[in-house]
């Protein structure tokens, strides 16, 4: 149970700020989980040209947004195992950053969250507010508990994420495919 | 503990995992419950032409869709929980989704949302068919359904302690407490309930009024409406297809002891 305790530390040190933050991985921690055979990782950060923004625009339907990425290349040895890409998209309630890992050929491997952050404040009512729940609750087999964790609630669109991967993958067309 | 989120589902699907373990084998649960929800979305999306879903609705009236078991699975689900909620919970609701600019249109054919009857036979073989023309979206069951899968993979593998959360939809294994939302404040979390060994599921909206996210739109199934209001209903229950399925009858009805709920061994609570 250490563990949990741990997590409970974390959950509540987030709630004591002024919003409600998750850090999943480091950077080095989704190189890692993309790219697990990498024996290193180098800086292959990129510039746009005029005429590649065009072009990742063209490709995406999507404004190319920035001129400057932040890309690392995996390679196992001297052979290129692929490249990730770090990006921040914000949405209406959160600024969410997240990584992408590319294929040699250009195509998505996979898209891991980085951190995720609600503008809003994040708060727990206070016990008279929620005291009117507890006996519903308890009626319906649920029990009120002190501890602080994952949020239930209505689905958080990630729309933006999925744009931003698109944009990403555009890039990669232009600027990566090997 | 480490904890992991990927976007699946029209969502962000966020894994933790509290076990101690070493880093090959962690990586080994992610990567197993991750694929599981890829592949629910692979064979649910309505917006994937290859996906069983689309083949479903792009099928002519009377003609057998072959589909996976896990399609199937969650076919006779929705199915059973329709019977059970009098229509409430209907998947055949797209239509009205995709009039409301949620959904693109998965044809160039139009299809009238028509309340009443599923028109929907489902066989052993996991063959589907239509009676008449009809659109339907997993989008208020599947993500449950992959939460479930994402589950099963990481107990298969040894895991005790996690929560599989997909937006709000979630379940967890072991112990673990979990907030509610304030539907009304949704920066404020309103309670917290101590999970063991369940599945809870919330649907509110709070956050598909200010997007075209289609998965939050609550329909009622008996007349094509929308259930609007700034509630949110939460749903206990032993899976989270179920938990997820049964969150729209609640809202539907605005009623917590709905008689649909102790049929599948559930419980709500509206907020």
């Amino acid at each position: 149970m250490k563990s949990l305790h741990l997590a409970t530390l974390a959950a509540t040190a987030a709630a004591g700020g002024s919003a409600f933050a998750t850090q999943y991985l480091t950077v080095e921690q989704a190189q890692r989980a993309m790219f697990p055979d990498a024996t290193r990782f180098a800086d292959a950060s990129l510039q746009l040209a005029p005429e590649q923004m065009r072009q990742v625009e063209k490709l995406a339907g999507l404004p190319a947004r920035s001129v400057n990425w932040r890309v690392f290349a995996a390679y196992r040895g001297d052979a290129l195992l692929g490249h990730m890409v770090l990006d921040d998209v914000i949405g209406k309630f959160e600024l969410i950053s997240y990584a992408v890992g590319v294929n040699p050929d250009a195509s998505i491997k996979q898209v891991e969250i980085l951190t995720y952050r609600e503008s809003h404040g994040f708060e727990i009512k206070s016990p008279a507010w929620r005291k009117q729940f507890v006996g519903k609750t308890a009626q319906s087999g649920l029990a009120v508990g002190e501890g602080i964790a994952n949020i239930s609630g209505a689905t958080l669109s990630c729309t933006h994420v999925t744009d931003g991967v698109r944009r990403i993958a555009a890039i990669a067309q232009v600027m990566l495919k090997k | 503990m480490m904890r992991r989120a990927q976007p699946w589902l029209g969502t962000l699907v966020d894994i933790t995992i509290a076990d101690s373990l070493g880093a090959a084998e962690l990586a080994a649960c992610f990567d197993d419950a991750f694929a599981a929800v890829a592949e629910v979305q692979r064979l649910m999306s309505f917006h994937d032409p290859q996906s069983d879903v689309s083949r479903i609705n792009r099928a002519l009236p009377d003609v057998a869709v072959p589909v996976h078991a896990h399609t199937h699975a969650v076919l006779r689900a929705a199915l059973d929980v329709f019977e059970a909620s009098a229509g409430i919970f209907d998947i055949a609701c797209a239509p009205r989704l995709v009039e409301a600019g949620c959904l693109p249109a998965p044809g160039s054919d139009r299809v009238r949302y028509l309340p009443g009857g599923s028109a929907l036979a489902l066989d052993d073989g996991f063959l589907v068919t239509k009676s008449r023309p009809l659109w339907i979206d997993l989008g208020g069951i599947a993500k449950g359904y992959a939460v479930d899968l994402a589950i099963h993979a990481l107990r298969s593998r040894g895991v005790r302690s996690a929560c599989v959360n997909a937006g709000g939809d979630l379940r967890v294994l072991g112990d673990h407490p979990v907030s509610i939302r304030d539907p009304r404040s949704p920066g404020e979390m309103a309670l917290q309930i101590d999970l063991r060994d369940a599945a809870l599921a919330t649907s509110a909206n709070y956050f598909s009024g200010r997007t075209t996210d289609a998965r939050s739109v609550l329909i009622d199934g008996r007349n094509g409406r929308a259930c609007p209001g700034d509630f949110s209903v939460t749903v206990q229950a032993l899976n989270c297809m179920l938990a997820d399925a049964l969150t729209k009858v609640v809202a539907a009805t605005k009623d917590a002891r709905h008689t649909a709920l102790p049929r599948f061994g559930a419980s709500a609570f509206i907020i």
